[in-house]
């Protein structure tokens, strides 16, 4: 598998949060979070290179398109990549039951943070109720997103078929 | 105990001292970034503003095919339910003749009363409209990317509209985008007149999709439903853009606004020079180039004619803006404009009543009114009309 197509598809799913998808106001945390999951998921497959460098530039880009302030998304795809390679070490493997698992505890604490340090950073309490929204709907999609990512790294783009041709002639 | 392994062995994985300090830095890093954006450090904002502006052209290449997507969804609900859309158009359009009628009627009025006072015509509103290229929406922030900037004479602080209403204001403004600040943003605070009584407040955005409505006077007339308007008192915003409509219980009043802020398409910058900006940024200091500097000329000439845009948003908010502030203004505004030219901020009381023809107004300050106002020295003052 190409080296470059991790980077590249969460960089589509960066830009992808930038559109204006006409999403309602409660929804607004949805797709950054999709974005520190395929950064999550993309550590914790083995044999899949994603440096930590790569997840925070990621998530900087994030931050930059979002216009809100620099390092919060690079912060929260760093924690990803870290929780990611963790569930590597653990062995979690390409299976889903053992990812969603972790990824289950891991947003809540994950989005519990961002709120804290939303607040922190705006020294008032900001809305919870879009975060808890965007938690809850991060691990509804978790197994949407992983069977994307699955799709991917088995050369369904096309790459391994192109790969097999080369090999064959 | 067999197989079991102490904790202070070390473990027989290779050493991952680099990767714990490069994690270390990258977490120190964003903790920096966190810290310097937090204090809005400018090498920062220029260095986003100078990406935003390269990405702009992807941005927008990637948003096309979701807004048309929109588009063709919308147009497919509005099939759907034709007949109902023609019948409601219908009764809206019977109404609307109705309120062209009492425009028409109120403007006369206006116009009359206008010329008894011997105002001067308020200037009017100059627009230029572009679409939304971006949806930036976050915990932080409830802002959108548009794709006008400096070249088309936007600047910092320009008041954002669309056809319903007003949708926020320009808070970035790069070379060929800015960035507005929605309404509904946590950091957005709009002075507002509300209901037909003008009721001073502060309609404050929460993130949420309704204005919070803050500082009420104790006992004010304010009902779910009244129209919420600009007040123009921060010199941000021009009097009379319409915001929205009250809803909520009494103690609990919010702003429900007219514009649609989490689908926005195409809207319009009104070119508006905070009078702030005016009399507070000396030219010398300001850098012509620099997102604050009040622009000498605006629109420049670089800049799309705002009155020859096809677009349908600004012309209602450029007649809801002279009805709106002919409605509810006191001539007092009119009398600012007159002594607009003045340099010195305190003559503005010693003008007015130069204007309605008080006596007390002292020597040296009237003589500088006359001045600027010239041709005051010749004719006699304005008489305010009184009912016999």
């Amino acid at each position: 598998m190409s080296t470059l197509l991790p980077a590249l598809s969460v960089l589509f799913a960066v830009i992808a949060t930038a559109v204006p998808w006409g999403l309602p106001a409660d929804a607004t945390f949805i797709l950054p979070l999709v974005v520190v999951m395929m950064v999550f998921c993309w550590r914790a497959l083995p044999g899949v290179t994603l440096s930590p460098m790569v997840a925070m530039l990621l998530g900087l880009l994030t931050d930059i398109m979002s216009g809100g302030p620099l390092g919060f998304w690079a912060l929260f795809a760093l924690i990803g990549s870290s929780a990611g390679a963790y569930a590597r070490a653990l062995g979690a493997g390409r299976e889903m039951a053992p990812l969603w698992f972790i990824w289950t505890v891991l947003a809540p604490g994950l989005t519990l943070f961002g709120w804290l340090l939303a607040s922190a950073f705006f020294l008032r309490w900001v809305d919870w109720w879009p975060i808890l929204v965007g938690a809850v709907a991060s691990v509804a999609l978790f197994p949407v997103v992983l069977k994307g990512l699955l799709w991917i790294e088995r050369g369904n783009l096309g790459l391994r078929a192109r790969e097999t041709y080369r090999g064959r002639a | 105990m067999r197989g079991a392994r102490s904790p202070f062995r070390p473990r027989p994985s290779r050493w991952r001292g680099p990767v714990e300090l490069l994690s270390f830095i990258l977490y120190f890093l964003c903790a920096v970034l966190l810290v310097l954006s937090r204090i809005g450090h400018g090498l920062l904002v220029n260095a986003r503003d100078d990406f935003v502006d390269l990405s702009a052209p992807l941005l927008e290449a990637a948003s096309m095919p979701v807004i048309l997507g929109r588009h063709a969804l919308q147009r497919a609900n509005s099939y759907a339910d034709a007949f109902a859309e023609i019948d409601r158009l219908k009764a809206e359009n019977e109404e609307l003749k109705q309120w062209e009628w009492r425009a028409k009627s109120l403007e006369q009025k206006v116009e009359h009363l206008r010329l008894l006072l011997n105002a001067v015509d308020e200037p009017a509103l100059h627009y230029v409209t572009g679409s939304v290229i971006a949806d930036a929406r976050g915990p932080f922030l409830r802002s959108a990317l548009i794709n006008l900037g400096r070249d088309n004479g936007v600047r910092i602080g320009y008041a954002v509209i669309n056809g319903d209403g007003l949708v926020g204001r320009t808070v970035d403004a790069g070379a060929s985008v800015a960035r507005v600040l929605l309404l509904n943003d946590l950091n957005s605070r709009i002075p507002v007149l509300v209901g037909p009584a003008g009721v001073r407040a502060l309609a404050s955005g929460d993130n949420s999709a309704e204005l919070r409505l803050d500082f009420l006077p104790d006992g004010a007339q304010v009902y779910p439903g009244d129209e919420v308007y600009t007040s123009g008192s921060d010199g941000v915003f021009p009097r009379g853009l319409h915001v929205g409509v009250v809803t909520g219980s009494p103690g609990a009043f919010k702003v429900r606004p007219h514009a649609e802020l989490s689908s926005l398409d195409v809207v319009s910058v009104l070119y508006f020079d905070t009078p702030t900006l005016v009399t507070t940024d000396p030219p010398s200091i300001a850098d012509p180039r620099a997102l604050s500097a009040s622009p000498d000329e605006a629109p420049p000439s670089s800049a799309p004619q705002p009155t020859v845009s096809n677009e349908p948003a600004p012309v209602e908010a450029t007649v809801k803006q002279t009805i709106g502030s002919a409605e509810v203004a006191p001539p007092v505004e009119a009398v600012k404009q007159t002594i607009g030219g003045l340099e010195a901020a305190p003559p503005v009381d010693a003008a007015m009543k130069q204007t309605i023809g008080a006596a007390e107004a002292a020597p040296p300050v009237e003589t500088a009114v006359k001045q600027t106002i010239g041709p005051a020295e010749s004719s006699p003052p304005v008489e305010v009309p009184t009912q016999q």
